[in-house]
């Protein structure tokens, strides 16, 4: 009997831990490298990207290595600070509502992202730097040619994008399927899970140059851009991005980039 | 050191209150509250989810839940008993595979399920039967050994007792025996069961039609048209609508069962 306070005291530790762990986190409230002039980061010494894996051709997983295109613009930009870049793989929905920002978790996200009104609420774009449309990719032989021809049919589409909006618009006669990511979406395509895809044109092409069953048999006109985000109200990395992406492209630099990753020279425009 | 054990109890029962005390107050503190009503509790985006969360989100969540459930009791129960027969290879199979879904995290069994099943075979697999499926491999893994535990508790005088009244091996397992078992192993049942409602989650991975859309999804689509993170704690508030209930249910199977051994006049004091 003369043991149990001692062993009550115990049940203290969890308690005390939390105390801890509160205090804690009000000390590192105010971090970041502040002192240098430039941006702070949400990493000292770190340029925290956050995208969706896979992406490919702008950011894919290969070889135990994060690569791609808009990868490899953001190691320009984090060069210039003077930074490493570090990517983190999360869901689409936490980068365009603003809250992977928000909360801390990352500077800038390079995710093949378009620039739209309502992203705009929630989160500052960099300028443009690559152009797209929406497109219908399904397997050869289909019959399938436009969007307009799902009536019954599955149509799948990407959480929080900008193509699973269009085809909420323009296939109303479809049943529309929501993947979590394009993996998942082009996966399903393949195994007929649904009767056609939509994604942007980018990822869809270089998806079809492996998958030579299929095809993407129509492109829609959506005049889409792609940006880079950061939190609302961060002129600062702002800044620095656009002055990057300018750079880059008096240099020539972004054009190499460009056909490295798709194989093109970028149209003139 | 020459404080009395009372004193000493009401020192330490002292310090409790007060680090209680002083990790409300760091917390309340620390917090931005306006930040944390307007991210968490916003009426109007929580206003909108309504009707279709409950005949939506809540609706396929069960559906989900109660087929998987239902798909993977049937599973465990076979190998249950291919688990307690006399065939060696029964034995091992059943044990091989209780091993190996049981070691294997819910979503890979969904992804290999409603993924793997048809490009492997060329088909297509209805997502609600995809779900059954694999939710059911999920939960029959834990539920077989549930099952075994709970046949093997079922005292052998009942077996006893209906092979000297002339039943085959069989009837007695059917009629006398399992029943009896799940009787006993309702309470740890009931909280798969709670386990498998919170798993039907990842039913989001296979994608889904709006009209197939579970509480999480649901929540995260309603996230995408929102600021706030309202969308999250209204599924989550569905989710304890099914939960909590469920584990009172078992809470009361316990008491009513608890430290009991069924038809046993000899082990029928409390033990608990």
């Amino acid at each position: 009997m003369t043991r149990r306070p001692t062993l009550r005291v115990w049940a203290l530790v969890p308690a005390l831990a939390l105390v801890l762990a509160g205090c804690g986190d009000d000390g590192g409230d105010g971090g970041g490298a502040a002192g240098s002039g430039g941006p702070e980061l949400v990493n000292e010494g770190k340029l925290t990207n956050c995208t969706g894996l896979p992406y490919k051709p702008f950011e894919y997983e290969e070889n135990g290595e994060v690569i791609g295109f808009d990868v490899e613009l953001v190691d320009l930009i984090a060069d210039k600070l003077g930074v490493e870049q570090e990517i983190i793989d999360t869901p689409f929905d936490g980068i365009q509502s603003g809250a992977d920002f928000n909360s801390g978790k990352c500077d800038i996200s390079a995710a093949g992202m378009t620039i739209n009104d309502k992203r705009k609420q929630n989160i500052d774009f960099s300028d443009p730097y690559f152009d797209a449309t929406q497109a219908l990719v399904t397997k050869k032989g289909s019959g399938i040619g436009d969007i307009t021809q799902l009536d019954g049919k599955k149509l799948g589409a990407q959480n929080s994008t900008t193509g699973f909006d269009y085809a909420n618009e323009n296939a109303k006669g479809a049943e529309i399927i929501n993947f979590e990511d394009l993996g998942l979406l082009l996966t399903a395509v393949e195994s007929g899970q649904v009767d056609a895809g939509i994604n942007d044109n980018g990822v869809l092409y270089d998806w079809v140059k492996e998958k030579t069953d299929f095809e993407v048999v129509k492109e829609f006109d959506t005049g889409e851009q792609y940006g880079m985000g950061v939190r609302k109200g961060n002129t600062a990395l702002l800044d620095v991005v656009n002055e990057v992406l300018a750079e880059a492209r008096s240099s020539g630099e972004y054009d190499r980039i460009y056909e490295k990753w798709f194989g093109t020279k970028p149209s003139a425009n | 050191m020459a404080m009395s054990k009372r004193k000493r109890a009401r020192v330490v029962r002292g310090v409790q209150y007060g680090i209680l005390v002083a990790v409300i107050l760091v917390v309340a503190l620390t917090a931005n509250w306006t930040k944390i009503r307007t991210t968490f509790f916003d009426l109007e985006v929580a206003g909108d989810m309504f009707p279709e969360v409950i005949t939506v989100g809540l609706f396929n969540t069960v559906v989900y839940t109660a087929l998987g459930f239902g798909f993977g009791l049937g599973l465990a129960l076979v190998l249950a008993l291919m688990r307690l027969s006399v065939v060696r290879v029964n034995r091992w199979i059943a044990g091989i595979y209780i091993e190996f879904f049981r070691g294997l995290p819910a979503l890979l069994v969904i992804l290999a399920v409603g993924t793997g099943i048809p490009l492997a075979f060329g088909t297509f697999l209805d997502k609600y039967v995809a779900l059954m499926i694999a939710l059911g491999i999920v939960a029959s893994a834990y539920m077989a050994e549930t099952l075994r535990a709970g046949i093997q508790a079922v005292p052998r005088g009942q077996v006893e007792a209906a092979r000297s009244l002339g039943m085959s091996p069989g009837r007695t397992m059917v009629t006398i025996v399992i029943p009896q078992a799940f009787k006993i192993i309702l309470p740890p049942l009931t909280n798969e069961l709670i386990l498998l409602t919170k798993d039907s989650s990842l039913a989001l991975f296979l994608g889904a039609s709006v009209s197939e859309y579970e509480l999480t999804q649901f929540g995260r689509v309603a996230l995408n048209e929102s600021r706030s993170l309202t969308p999250v704690l209204v599924a989550g508030i569905c989710y304890l609508i099914i939960t909590i209930p469920l584990s009172y249910l078992s809470r009361y199977l316990e008491r009513r069962t608890g430290g009991r051994k069924l038809g046993t006049p000899e082990s029928t004091e409390v033990k608990a």
